[in-house]
Parts: C-alpha cells; sequence; structure tokens
C-alpha cells in the first residue's frame, strides 16, 4: 500500500513537473513570440531562397 | 480570492497591457512590435490575466491541430512546404491570428478564440487532405475521388456525392493564404504579367492566372469545375486555369450562374446549369447523386443560416461582441468552405450564439464601450489588409458591424423534395462571394443603405478595389447616394490581393484623413495611426 | 485605286452618332433603338418601323464626366459612350437594350436609367443577362432574356414584333450581310480591291446607319467594287488579320495600313466577323428562336466559357488566316478590359505558338492616343511578317 501511495505520489509529482515545465516552455514560446520570431528570420528566409531557386513548368 | 489575486497581478502587469498603455497615453499596440516593418512583435500582447491564458491556450490548440496535420502525413506535408511555395506563407498563420484579433478583450476574445481555432482546424484538415492525396506528391487513397472546384462555387451540392470529396483548388494556394502572407500573391501576380497579362486586371484572378502558369496547383481527381462566379475577371481566368488542369490529365467543366441573380430567368438558368454539372460529375466519376446525403448537410447549412439570421438582429444593438473581421472571416470559412459539410461548425455556430444571446441579456459593452462608430463594410475586401477591421476598431473606435460577403446566399434549402431543393440550391449558390451584391445591377450595389439602416449604421466604408471595373462604375452613383442619406462615407483604396499598389499604410491614411480632417477625432491609440508594415506578412 | 465615290460620305455619316441618315430616319417616324453589344441582336431592332443604332462616340477625346461616374480606371468605350450620352449625342434614342456582357458596359448601361442623360420621351433602358456557353440552356435563358426585356419593350414602343415581322428583319439582315460579305471577300484576292480603312467604313456605317436608307449606298458600292481595277502593284507588305474589342474607330484601321499592313479581316467587336452572316430559319424555328440561335452560335465574345465556344474563337481566327491569305494577325485589347486582356494573350499564345501563326499583341485606348508607339509596333511587325515571307520564298535568303 505504501509502495502504491509512493508510486502514485511519484507519478502526480512527475505530472505536474511535466505540467509545469511544458505550461513554462509553451507559455515561455507564446509570450515572447519566438515561432514568429523564428520562422520570419530564419524559415522563411531559407524556404524563399528554395522556392527562388525551383525549377517550375511554366507555361501557358 | 481569485479574483483578488488576479486582480492583483493585472494591476502589476498593466504597463504591459497595450490597450492600457493607450488608454494612459504611455504607448500602444505598435509599442511592442520591432520596428523593422517586419509585422513581428517582440513579445505578445498582454491582455490581463484570464484574457492572456484563454489567448494561450487558444493558441496551444492551434500549435495542436498544426501538429496533427504533419503527424498524420509528415512526409506529404513536408513534401508540399518543400513543393509549393504558398505552403511556406502558411506558416505565417500564427502571426495572423495575432494580428486580427489584437486588441480583443472578454467576449470579443472568447468568440475569436472559438473561431480562429475552428478555421485553423478546418484548414489544417483540408491541407492535409489535399497534400495527402495530391499526385504531385505521390497520390493517396482519395486522389481519383477528389473533384476540383472553383473556390467561389459553394460546395453544398457536391453533398450529394458522399463517396467523393470536393476541394477548392484556389482557396489554398491563392485565396486563404493572401489573408496570411501579404507578399506571395505579388509574385502569382508578376508570373502572370510576364506572361503579357495586362496590370489593370484583377488582381485576384491575376494571381490564379499565374498560380496556373507557375504550375503551382496541387494535382488531384478527374475533373474540376470552373465558373463564371463572382466576375468577368474569373471567367477570364477560368479560360487559364483549364488549360494547365487538362495539361495534368483533369477534365474541365464550366459551371456557370446567371450574373442577374435576383430574376426568374437568371434563377431558371443557374438552375439548369446546376442539374448539368451533377449530371457532369456523375458521369465523369461514374456515381449516382444521392439526395437524401444532400439532404443531411442541407439542414446543417439551414442551421447554420437561421443562426445567421438570429445574429443579424443582435448585430443591430450595440451589444454584440462579434463583429469586424471576427465576424467575416468565420462566416467566409464557414460558408465558402464548410457550406454545410461539417456539423462541427454547427456546434460552433450554437456556442458563438449562446454568447451572443447572454451579451444582449446583460447588455454588454463590446471593445470595453470604446466604438464611436458602426460601419458597415461594402465591396470586396483587401485580401492583403484581413485585419483592417481590426485596426480600424483599435484605432479610431469603427466598429465594422458587418461585411458585403457576410450576406451571401442565406435561403433555406428545402430537405425534401429534389426538384424544389435544386431551385433552392440554385439561389443560394449564385449569391456567392463577392457576388451577392457585388454584380447583378445597380440594385444589388444600391442595397448597402438598407443594410446600413437595418443595422443602426452610422458610417459605410466602401472598398475601393481599383482593378474592380463593376464597382467602378458605381462611385460616383454611391458618393451621390450617401450624402442625400446623410451617411458617414468613404472609400478604401486597394488592390484586393497586390499589396505594392496600395499599401496597407495607404489604406489607413484613407481612413486617417477622414476622421482627422472630416470628422476632427482624435485616435483611441495613438501607435496606430501610422506605423510601418510594408516587409509583414 | 481611285477613291470609293461614297468614302467621303461614309466618314462624314461616322463623324457623328445622329448622323444625316439617322436624322432623316427619325424624321421619317421611324424608332430608334441604341445597342452596344453583339448580345444585343441588330436585327431584333430592325423591325419594321424602328432601327438600329451601335452606339459609338467618335471624336470624344476627354471623358471628365465618364470619369466621374465609372472612374479613369473603367473600359474608356463605356466612358465615351456615357461622356456623349450626357453631352445629349443620343437624344434621338427610344431605348438602349443592353447586355451583361461585361461588368463596365452594364454599370454604364445602368447610369442610362440611373442619370437620365438621354432627352427623349419616351425613353426605354434595359439589361439582358448574357449566356456564358451555346448549349440548349444558355439558347433557353437567352431567348427569355430577349424575349423579356427587349421584345416586350420593343411592344411597348409600339412596334411590330410578330413573326412576319421578324422575318422581314431577318431578310433585311440578310441583304445588308450578303452585301458586305460580298464586299468583304474582296480582300481575299491576291491584290485586293478594297482596302481594310475602306470596309472598316462600310461594316460601320451598316451598324450605326439605318438599313432602309445606308443599302442603296452599300448596293453601289459593292457594284464600284465589283469593277474596281486594283493598284498595279500593291501598296502593303503584309496582310493582317485585325482581332479585338470595340474598334470602332477606322482611323486605328489607317493606321495599321499606313504601317505598310493591308488589314483582310476584322474579328472585332464592330467587325463583320461575327455580324455579316446568314441567318437561316431552320425547320420548326420560329423566327425569334431563329435570331436568338443565330447569334448565340456565332457570337465570338471573349467572356465564353464553353469549351467549343473558346476553341471557336482561335479556330475562327486560324480560318481566316487561310482563308484571306493573312501573314499575321493582330490582338488588340482595350486598356482596362478585363476579358480582352486576357484573350490577347491567351489567343496569341495559341496562334503563335501552337498554329504558327505569326502574332501581335496591342493594348490600346479607346481613342487613338499613343498612336507613335502604336505605329512602331505595327512597323515592327509588318517588317517581321516580310521578313518571314521572303525567308518563306527564298527571296530574302541572307548568306
Amino acid at each position: 500500500m505504501k509502495k502504491l501511495i509512493g508510486f502514485v505520489f511519484k507519478l502526480v509529482r512527475r505530472v505536474i513537473t511535466i505540467g509545469v515545465v511544458a505550461f513554462v516552455l509553451t507559455f515561455g514560446i507564446y509570450m515572447s513570440n519566438a515561432e514568429n520570431k523564428l520562422i520570419y528570420d530564419v524559415v522563411r528566409p531559407f524556404l524563399t531562397k528554395h522556392y527562388d531557386k525551383q525549377a517550375r513548368d511554366r507555361r501557358i | 480570492m481569485k479574483e483578488k489575486l488576479i486582480s492583483f497581478i493585472d494591476k502589476k502587469l498593466q504597463r504591459f497591457d497595450p490597450v492600457w498603455l493607450a488608454e494612459n497615453g504611455l504607448g500602444g499596440q505598435r509599442t511592442r512590435y520591432r520596428d523593422d516593418g517586419s509585422g513581428i512583435a517582440r513579445y505578445r500582447e498582454w491582455r490581463g490575466v484570464e484574457d492572456t491564458f484563454q489567448d494561450y491556450v487558444a493558441w496551444l490548440k492551434n500549435v495542436g491541430y498544426m501538429g496533427a496535420m504533419v503527424a498524420r502525413d509528415p512526409v506529404k506535408v513536408m513534401k508540399g512546404i518543400w513543393e509549393y511555395r504558398w505552403m511556406g506563407s502558411f506558416l505565417g498563420s500564427f502571426a495572423f491570428v495575432d494580428r486580427i484579433y489584437e486588441g480583443y478583450r472578454g467576449r470579443e476574445l472568447d468568440i475569436a478564440n472559438i473561431h480562429g481555432n475552428a478555421i485553423v482546424r478546418i484548414l489544417t484538415l483540408r491541407i492535409g487532405l489535399i497534400l495527402h492525396n495530391d499526385k504531385r506528391l505521390g497520390g493517396g487513397e482519395m486522389t481519383d475521388k477528389m473533384i476540383g472546384l472553383d473556390e467561389t462555387i459553394p460546395p453544398l451540392f457536391t453533398a450529394g456525392f458522399p463517396t467523393l470529396n470536393a476541394e477548392p483548388m484556389q482557396t489554398m494556394p491563392e485565396f486563404v493564404v493572401c489573408d496570411v502572407d501579404q507578399h506571395l500573391d505579388p509574385y502569382y501576380i508578376d508570373v502572370a504579367e510576364s506572361y503579357g497579362l495586362a496590370p489593370d486586371v484583377c488582381s485576384r484572378c491575376s494571381a490564379e492566372t499565374g498560380v496556373a502558369i507557375d504550375d503551382a496547383f496541387p494535382v488531384f481527381g478527374k475533373l474540376v469545375l470552373s465558373t463564371n462566379q463572382p466576375c468577368n475577371a474569373s471567367e477570364a481566368t477560368s479560360m487559364f486555369q483549364r488549360r494547365r488542369f487538362r495539361q495534368k490529365g483533369i477534365e474541365d467543366y464550366p459551371f456557370v450562374f446567371a450574373m442577374q441573380h435576383n430574376t426568374k430567368n437568371g434563377n431558371d438558368y443557374s438552375r439548369e446549369e446546376l442539374r448539368q454539372a451533377i449530371e457532369k460529375i456523375e458521369e465523369v466519376y461514374n456515381v449516382k447523386y444521392d439526395w437524401n446525403a444532400l439532404f443531411e448537410k442541407a439542414k446543417n447549412m439551414n442551421h447554420q443560416n437561421q443562426i445567421e439570421l438570429e445574429k443579424w438582429e443582435i448585430f443591430a444593438t450595440p451589444f454584440s461582441p462579434l463583429s469586424g473581421i471576427n465576424e467575416s472571416l468565420y462566416k467566409l470559412v464557414e460558408w465558402a468552405l464548410v457550406n454545410g459539410h461539417d456539423e462541427y461548425f454547427n456546434e460552433i455556430d450554437d456556442k458563438v450564439i449562446g454568447i451572443m444571446r447572454q451579451a444582449v441579456r446583460d447588455q454588454y459593452q463590446p471593445y470595453k464601450g470604446k466604438t464611436r462608430h458602426r460601419a458597415f463594410l461594402w465591396g470586396p475586401s483587401a485580401m492583403y489588409y484581413t485585419d483592417f477591421p481590426t485596426w480600424a476598431q483599435n484605432c479610431w473606435g469603427i466598429d465594422i458591424v458587418l461585411n458585403m460577403d457576410s450576406t451571401m446566399g442565406h435561403n433555406m434549402i428545402n430537405t425534401e423534395d429534389p426538384e424544389q431543393a435544386l431551385t433552392d440550391l440554385a439561389k443560394f449558390s449564385e449569391k456567392g462571394v463577392m457576388r451577392h451584391h457585388a454584380v447583378g445591377g445597380w440594385d444589388n450595389v444600391n442595397a448597402v443603405w438598407e443594410w446600413a439602416n437595418r443595422l443602426n449604421c452610422d458610417m459605410v466604408i466602401c472598398n475601393d478595389n481599383v482593378a474592380c471595373k463593376g464597382m467602378n462604375g458605381v462611385h460616383a452613383l454611391l458618393e451621390e447616394q450617401a450624402a442625400d442619406l446623410g451617411f458617414d462615407f468613404l472609400f478604401l483604396p486597394h488592390d484586393l490581393e497586390d499589396c505594392r499598389t496600395i499599401p496597407r499604410k495607404e489604406i489607413r491614411k484613407a481612413v486617417n484623413d477622414y476622421m482627422m480632417i472630416v470628422k476632427g477625432e482624435e485616435p483611441l491609440d495613438a501607435t496606430l495611426v501610422d506605423f510601418d508594415d510594408a516587409e509583414a506578412w | 485605286m481611285h477613291d470609293l465615290k461614297h468614302t467621303l460620305f461614309f466618314e462624314t455619316l461616322l463623324e457623328e452618332p445622329f448622323n444625316d441618315l439617322v436624322k432623316q430616319a427619325v424624321e421619317d417616324g421611324d424608332v430608334a433603338l441604341g445597342y452596344n453589344c453583339y448580345y444585343i441582336p441588330e436585327t431584333l431592332l430592325n423591325l419594321p418601323g424602328s432601327f438600329s443604332s451601335r452606339l459609338r462616340a467618335p471624336n470624344c477625346s476627354t471623358t471628365p464626366i465618364g470619369d466621374y461616374y465609372l472612374t479613369n480606371r473603367n473600359c474608356p468605350y463605356t466612358r465615351a459612350i456615357l461622356e456623349r450620352a450626357v453631352e445629349g449625342s443620343y437624344n434621338y434614342l427610344s431605348a438602349l437594350f443592353g447586355a451583361e456582357a461585361c461588368s463596365a458596359m452594364e454599370r454604364m448601361e445602368e447610369h442610362f436609367e440611373q442619370i437620365s442623360p438621354v432627352k427623349h420621351d419616351p425613353f426605354v433602358t434595359t439589361i439582358i443577362d448574357a449566356p456564358l456557353k451555346n448549349d440548349r440552356a444558355a439558347l433557353v435563358y437567352y431567348m427569355n432574356e430577349l424575349r423579356d426585356k427587349v421584345l416586350a419593350n420593343l411592344a411597348t414602343l409600339g412596334i411590330d414584333t410578330s413573326d412576319d415581322a421578324l422575318l422581314a428583319a431577318i431578310k433585311d439582315h440578310n441583304e445588308v450581310s450578303a452585301i458586305i460579305t460580298e464586299i468583304g471577300d474582296f480582300r481575299k484576292l491576291d491584290n485586293p480591291t478594297v482596302t481594310g480603312y475602306e470596309f472598316h467604313l462600310i461594316q460601320l456605317v451598316s451598324e450605326v446607319c439605318p438599313h432602309k436608307l445606308i443599302l442603296p449606298y452599300l448596293r453601289e458600292t459593292l457594284e464600284e467594287i465589283r469593277d474596281r481595277a486594283p493598284d498595279a502593284k500593291p501598296e502593303f507588305r503584309a496582310r493582317v488579320i485585325l482581332a479585338g474589342s470595340e474598334i470602332d474607330d477606322p482611323e486605328f484601321t489607317k493606321l495599321l495600313e499606313f504601317c505598310g499592313a493591308r488589314v483582310v479581316g476584322d474579328r472585332y467587336c464592330f467587325g463583320s466577323v461575327p455580324s455579316r452572316e446568314q441567318i437561316e430559319v431552320r425547320e420548326g424555328e420560329s423566327p425569334f428562336e431563329a435570331i436568338c440561335r443565330h447569334y448565340l452560335e456565332t457570337n465570338l465574345c471573349a467572356r465564353f466559357m464553353s469549351e467549343e465556344k473558346i476553341d471557336q474563337r482561335t479556330d475562327v481566327l486560324e480560318a481566316m488566316v487561310k482563308e484571306y491569305k493573312a501573314d499575321g494577325v493582330v490582338v488588340e485589347s482595350m486598356k482596362f478590359c478585363e476579358f480582352w486582356s486576357y484573350e490577347k494573350v491567351l489567343a496569341s499564345h495559341i496562334l503563335s505558338e501552337e498554329r504558327g501563326i505569326p502574332t501581335c499583341q496591342i493594348e490600346k485606348d479607346y481613342t487613338l492616343t499613343g498612336a507613335g508607339q502604336l505605329r512602331t509596333r505595327f512597323q515592327a511587325f509588318v517588317e517581321g511578317l516580310e521578313i518571314k515571307r521572303l525567308e518563306k520564298t527564298g527571296k530574302g535568303a541572307t548568306s
């Protein structure tokens, strides 16, 4: 019984820890607008370069 | 206790709240943005504990929807991003959601996030489906069971083919993505113009032509229904697009509607066209039209329209927490893309109308009671400035009560008699996007005053798409009518999908000039009057 | 070639909408009926006691009123027509029959009702919706629209719309068309005995004047051309087909011919293709149905969306190139014209890339502003055609 309580306690603690870490992480990303900064400053310029180099089957 | 704590935190953090900053002359919405014209905020909007948390949860949901789309078929999604320039533009979706709901608080934000999540959900589902079945990316189990529809054909009638899936051709590569990224369509417009297309044609259709020439349409299905909706340029661009579809082995069938859609002759013609389009699909896919399947989805559509009519009643009051882009974008997606096919949207409608009813009961003051003018937005809006209504409210207290496009087909569809259903569907379908009031004669345009009166508006803002020959042709008549009827009236110049011709900044200037010079009013948020967002998505 | 006897007279008739023949017909008690577009069958308006008048705005150099109502970023033809309407040029009309073929035209025609520029009693305006295909449903729609909006209004103006009257109108149409077609056929000769400019004049007067009054002149002109001796040495360096939108200014054709081309075919809104084909009343068909079917079948408007109509547009041009032995095609689009902006690109692509016919694309205003630029384009095109022909015949091979 004690073991079980210990396990449950651990599980709850782990879930809470994961939850808190996940919250801090995602809320941090959210509030700092990190995903938009990353996309705007890094991902899109990279993709645009790629698109500009693409050979497309252009015709009417 | 909880309320006290929240109130304490709110007080401590209010200096990060742009609305509070504007109220106190210490800054405003633009304070938190980078000053490089990128439209990227240094940090997200602090809206107070409750609203910020609610918005954060909505953001998480959107992350979840996007993650789910990738998880369903990561290879195809990655291939899609690599193949299609327009897929890259969808990466701006998070910023887009922030932009359109900027400054929202309380019940406006509640509804905005319900709507925003629904929109992201449906778009990710549909993009995922298209990429999964795109022949160019390897194809999928539905590839040959898909029907390509011109995006302006309301897809409800295709519910009678439950084993098939109708997808709009242009919505993802050109239309809705222009809402997200103003810099995408100029690329396709340039492609079309490099082949000799005149720069004075409608930029939406020019962009579609560019997508066709650039071979950037996803490839699926055996048949594409092209159309004359909403207007001349759409008819003309269809002729380019059909060539590309045919090069890909996809047949094209023009499904046309009467331009003069308020006449019996016109309705009869559209009805006959609808019948022929159904027959064409039956022939190409070797399936039989299932009226009962249509009736099931038509019930959804009727439910949606019943709620819509009730919403209009609430819009006429000063208590509606639903207005502006929150109203029109959702309506556009729900009407033009979903069109009764997805019961989930009925649930959303039920939820939202509940909030609205409560707002009326509580005599709720939306936008913290800062609305100074109630405006009807007439004419086709600039796709590259979707957040204009949000800006108008935040900067000048102009509440865009309703948008012309939100008045699309709202007649009920018979759910028992196929012949009557066909008549109702034809009527419903011919009053589509950018069409219900913009084509078919002066009376349709002139209905603006009736709408403005009905919704207790004191202002009419008329979108002035510089390349729209039909709406250009009523310029002086509208202006004269406005003067006679005593409305505040202004034209909002734009070039629909080409942000280079008339940038957002110039659009804002038209309003700024009117509000400052004609009305002599002061802005609610001085940081929003003049700012640079030329490089923003 | 010597000048045609009536060239000057025809030119004068085209100077003003209310020309001497129109004036005479109105004074004789005939009802003048205006229209702008091929979707309104001219034949339906040329009934006993009435005559059609296709609206032009000759010499309209500025359009401040048109710009005010329709904005200066709209079709210049429609702006010019509205300008002229407000100036009073169409006060002889009893009706304007419009077609929602394109938005610009439709809006302009609406202004005839909204601001009442035509001072004539009675004056009616009506606008039909125009189908985009040529199938049974489209024909039924077209007939319903023409019956309810055109025939019904004609009846209120006291015009006889019986089958006999319609048969008489078909006869009149066929007679005018036969003469014009025969005159036009002289453009097929290796050394044509009629110039593109002259033909343009002839075709235009047949569209803007009462048929019964212009017919004697047309007959006489035909006789004259039958006996006309061609120039000993052709003046032109290349033969071209002119395709496009509202080209109602013969000076434009003259400009093209001045640059060394001979316009041997006219496939534009005011041209003879389509418009001067014979109307046939088939068995079981009423005259009204025959007229409607004929106009829907022959209509080559750039707005048609069905496959056979899209193909028909370039097929007709290709056939004309062969029939009239043309060296190339000039495809024109009017500024701000949605349909022809697209059609110009598409037709040029199909003709030049897929069917090997040299093509020149140009964009112009309604009036001949920018003539200098056009001249340069035409000269270059004609030169190119000439070189191609010389290379083909081996005469121009360079070492």
